[in-house]
């Protein structure tokens, strides 16, 4: 479970960082870029299936992070705030991918971890999988499981991001899971 | 309860002792449970390399120096623009709204001057005892009014021209 609140050291020097950055300082909004891209850049990755598109949103999302920086009076809301924004900028380039009618087909290029090279390439296999499992997610259930699954939020955290109820998170989560399970072991299950 | 009612306990990660107790004993369920983890483990994995966090940050900073940059020549030509107005206002406008109105030529009254003539007869004329010749009288004594003025003002203060007028009319 992801926590959102910092140490007390940390959140007087966040503090300074923030406001360096509302006053311009484009330092210290690089160092508050860094502090959060691997969010930012992880979400949009899998909510968007590629890597290129995942570079897009994460840059309009730090952008619209820029801009709104001085609506944000305390450091602890920016990481909420970010995801919240990012959701939505990935599913604003999805919705326009629909309207143009044009989906890209590449997706990442994962690095495995396994030592053994047939459980790396079913472990990769899966990686694929569940990757092109989620691209066939409606737009809530998908942004529900990424954010529960993959950022290992709580339900209330994914609830407040997506404005939803808790309950109606857990349902999306659940439905998510299951219809990801289904995928993978329509492929793994029956060619592994 | 059976096993497709227990599947969706797990796929919420319910807690429940009774789930507990089932999975310990239901292979299916356990593999279901497994696969599950096993999806969200294949989620969070995911590498990516430094050099994309690089390259998003620096996307981000130069957008926002151009923007600023664009920001920063939008105020400076409203400011030069403005600027500008107000020297036309200045150097143009004003000077025509507060344009003085030149007085009327003023001209003095002109009064014809009044000549005395003194005719003077032959007989009048007085030998000169030295040189035995007639001395014709001078010039006939003109008695004349002072000549009319003419004040001429113009747009400048310092300036006016003046001119002479004598019985006639005629500038002097």
């Amino acid at each position: 479970m992801a926590d959102f609140r910092l140490k007390a050291a940390d959140a007087g020097q966040s503090a300074g960082l923030l406001e360096r950055a509302k006053a311009g300082d484009l330092e210290a909004f690089d160092q508050l870029m860094r502090a959060n891209e691997k969010q930012v850049l992880g979400t949009a990755l899998r909510l968007m299936g590629n890597l290129e598109d995942a570079q897009d949103a994460a840059q309009e999302a730090f952008l619209r992070l820029y801009k709104s920086l001085n609506r944000l009076p305390d450091i602890q809301e920016i990481r909420p705030w970010l995801y919240r924004v990012t959701v939505n900028v990935c599913n604003d380039m999805h919705r326009a991918r629909r309207r143009r009618g044009w989906e890209p087909l590449s997706g990442p290029e994962l690095a495995s971890s396994q030592p053994d090279p047939e459980l790396a390439w079913v472990h990769q296999e899966r990686s694929r999988l569940v990757e092109m499992a989620l691209k066939t997610l409606p737009e809530k259930e998908r942004s529900a499981v990424v954010l529960r699954d993959m950022q290992g939020l709580s339900t209330r955290e994914v609830a407040g991001i997506l404005g939803s109820s808790e309950v109606t998170v857990r349902s999306q989560i659940c439905v998510a899971r299951g219809k990801l399970k289904k995928f993978t072991d329509r492929y793994l299950g029956k060619h592994l | 309860m059976n096993c497709s009612d227990l599947e969706q306990q797990i796929a919420v990660e319910s807690q429940s002792v009774d789930l507990a107790e089932h999975l310990k004993i239901c292979e299916r369920c356990r593999e279901f449970a497994q696969e599950l983890e096993q999806n969200t483990a294949a989620l969070r994995e995911l590498s990516i390399p430094p050099a994309v966090f690089a390259t998003v940050r620096q996307r981000v900073i130069s957008e926002i120096q151009v923007k600023d940059l664009r920001t920063m020549w939008w105020t400076w030509s409203a400011v030069a623009a403005a600027a500008c107005l107000a020297i036309l206002c200045v150097s143009y406008v004003l000077p025509r709204l507060q344009k003085p109105v030149p007085p009327a030529p003023v001209v003095a009254k002109m009064i014809p001057p009044k000549i005395e003539w003194t005719p003077q007869s032959v007989a009048q004329r007085v030998r000169h005892k030295t040189s035995g010749r007639f001395a014709a009288q001078a010039a006939p004594v003109r008695k004349t009014e002072p000549l009319a003025v003419v004040k001429m003002l113009t747009d400048d203060p310092n300036v006016i021209i003046i001119w002479l007028v004598d019985q006639k009319g005629d500038s002097l």
